[in-house]
């Protein structure tokens, strides 16, 4: 594949406009709030809009197109029972906690609601996550532009790298919304005529569905038992470890994109963020996956002209899905639009997990524990240090990742570990308040630690059972839901029996932090699109609605 | 006051739409290998009109 001046020139264009929004917000930036919060000032659709796109990264578009010629539309549980569930719950019922207690950060949410030890293994674990997932954006990038348009490793990853710091620098957590949601309207209006091409092509669903195994274009008619699916999962397991565990601690728990609500300008702002998030969250499966199937489709009827390349091991190389359409469907021009939005898709990667490390960095590590009490002005210049210092590690991590066949399944793993037990610790802290700090800190170190066993103990495609190997599983994937079930189970009850030994908070320490303790917001009199609980009803409706269609 | 994120948004799509749909009538049998439309014309007519929509509210919101 090669880029003609029509397509450079889109891309340097989007590369002016990023740099020049960075530009443009250097002079709102004058305090460590304004730049790593945002000064609490971002509109709604604004905020939602980024919510749902600084997600939507590398391991999303590239990602999901394969899983969806891999998987089929199952894939769509990611989205669907994965991602809109807890959205929803985040939105309705744990912002007000969130946003009311004025933490700045979920950790500090932590160590208001529990202790110290708790907020610090949890900003920790948290922050190396984040420079670990942004070489990982880091490295995909730079080897699809190798793979794809001869373009060299390094220069990949230093042009993205220094773009991505230049406009942190300037424009603080600020740019870095405002460039999510550029790349999030990049992302549908340059890559959604992949998917309507791709489906004209097929000539439509129902010439898809014929073309295919039935499994592959149905969501649930085969997860009876994990051997009738590709993805080796059943129904138990799809609710409750990604629909439930790993879903709910990642959105609900993750700075990332809790912090992009908890910049909204107001406390309903930031209860409808998630909520505006999920309608556009529930179309995406359409624009990343459908091209993925489609592809299996045309490649699966002769004469197609059309044809998934393989690996030398004879079998499909899966994360050719996306590169290959590209390729085929998109002229001069719109190649362009379409390679801008996959280098936009990850930036904003990058830049998502780069915010939420400096502020995490600044506030809960450096101001905690190096060096309290100094003024404003010195925290934005440690602030502005730790967007250097992150990218240079994301640098450095890029250059250290493995080679994974799914991108997917790596960073599912490192989730499993990290973030499983995490949503066990949150749900108790916010609606029991018997829970106590002692008892949240040993169920985080006993749900990593059951995390890591089960993952030491059984095995799936090979991996895990690095201890002795009791289980086997049928994929890697139902292994990562297993012991994301086992991590929230063992941090669940660990941190029930250790909080009842223990002594909780008063009451009166924790007034706006637990159910119960606070107020609830009343917005029975306002209109109903500014009422989280009947937009959380609308999107229930939807998403049913499309589970029962691709039943 | 801040920036309203709708001009650049509208100012990038409009300058993407005028690009694609100026190139589209420019080389219209610049087609990849499986289309049979001029992609770049219709998508990049859909980004002129994004873009256009997104300054007249940006600008209808200023007043």
């Amino acid at each position: 594949m090669t880029l003609t001046l029509i397509d450079y020139l889109i891309l340097a264009t989007y590369f002016a406009f990023v740099l020049g929004i960075g530009f443009w917000l250097r002079q709102q930036v004058r305090s460590s709030g304004e730049f790593l919060l945002s000064g609490r000032s971002i509109p709604l659709w604004i905020a939602g809009l980024s919510f749902m796109a600084a997600n939507l990264g590398a391991q999303e578009v590239i990602g999901m197109s394969a899983s969806g010629a891999k998987y089929g539309i199952m894939t769509a549980h990611f989205y669907w029972v994965g991602a809109v569930p807890a959205m929803i719950f985040v939105g309705v019922f744990m912002m007000p906690f969130y946003y009311g207690s004025r933490a700045r950060s979920v950790p500090e949410y932590l160590k208001l609601r529990f202790d110290e030890k708790t907020r610090t293994f949890n900003a920790a674990t948290f922050a190396v996550m984040t420079v670990f997932s942004s070489g990982i954006s880091m490295y995909a990038l730079g080897r699809l532009f190798q793979l794809l348009l001869g373009w060299s490793f390094n220069a990949c990853v230093l042009l993205s790298a220094g773009i991505v710091l230049i406009y942190i620098y300037l424009g603080g957590l600020t740019a870095s919304i405002y460039n999510e949601v550029l790349q999030f309207f990049l992302i549908v209006l340059g890559l959604a005529p992949l998917a309507v091409l791709c489906a004209m092509r097929v000539g439509g669903w129902d010439s898809l569905r014929s073309k295919l195994p039935a499994v592959m274009t149905s969501l649930w008619a085969h997860t009876g038992s994990a051997s009738q699916n590709p993805m080796g999962v059943d129904a138990f397991s799809l609710l409750a470890g990604l629909g439930f565990v790993l879903s709910f601690g990642y959105w609900c728990t993750d700075f990332l994109l809790v912090q992009r609500a908890m910049a909204a300008d107001s406390m309903s702002s930031a209860r409808r963020a998630p909520l505006v998030a999920a309608f556009p969250k529930m179309i995406i499966p359409f624009i990343v996956i459908l091209p993925g199937i489609g592809a299996m489709a045309l490649t699966a009827a002769a004469g197609s002209g059309y044809h998934l390349p393989m690996k030398e091991s004879g079998v499909y190389d899966f994360d050719q899905v996306f590169p290959t359409l590209l390729a085929q469907f998109f002229p001069p021009g719109m190649l362009g639009v379409g390679i801008t939005a996959l280098m936009a898709s990850f930036m904003s990667g990058m830049a998502g997990n780069v915010t939420a490390f400096n502020t995490v960095w600044t506030y809960d590590i450096y101001e905690t524990h190096i060096r309290p009490g100094a003024g404003d002005q010195h925290y934005l210049k440690v602030g502005k240090l730790a967007t250097v210092a992150g990218i240079l590690i994301s640098i450095g991590a890029a250059y250290l990742a493995t080679i994974y066949n799914n991108i997917m399944d790596l960073l599912q793993l490192v989730f499993g570990f990290v973030n499983a037990p995490l949503f066990a610790t949150f749900l108790l802290g916010m609606f029991w308040k018997r829970a106590t700090g002692h008892g949240a800190f040993t169920g985080l170190l006993a749900g990593t630690a059951g995390a890591a066993l089960t993952h030491g103990l059984t095995i799936a495609e090979g991996k895990g059972a690095w201890i002795a190997q009791v289980h086997s599983f049928p994929s890697t994937m139902a292994q990562n839901f297993w012991i994301a079930i086992v991590a929230w189970t063992t941090c669940f009850l660990v941190t029930i029996l250790v909080s009842l030994a223990t002594r909780p908070h008063s009451d009166q320490q924790m007034r706006g932090l637990v159910w119960g303790l606070t107020e609830r917001p009343d917005d029975t009199a306002r209109a109903w699109h500014e009422r989280p609980a009947v937009l959380a009803m609308i999107v229930g409706v939807v998403l049913i609605a499309l589970n029962w269609y691709f039943w | 006051m801040g920036l309203d994120l709708r001009y650049p948004i509208g100012l990038m799509f409009s300058i993407f739409g005028l690009l694609l749909t100026g190139y589209g009538r420019a080389f219209p049998d610049a087609r990849a290998p499986l289309t049979t439309v001029n992609v770049n014309f219709y998508a990049g007519a859909v980004m002129l009109l994004f873009g256009v929509v997104m300054l007249a509210l940006a600008q209808r919101a200023k007043r």
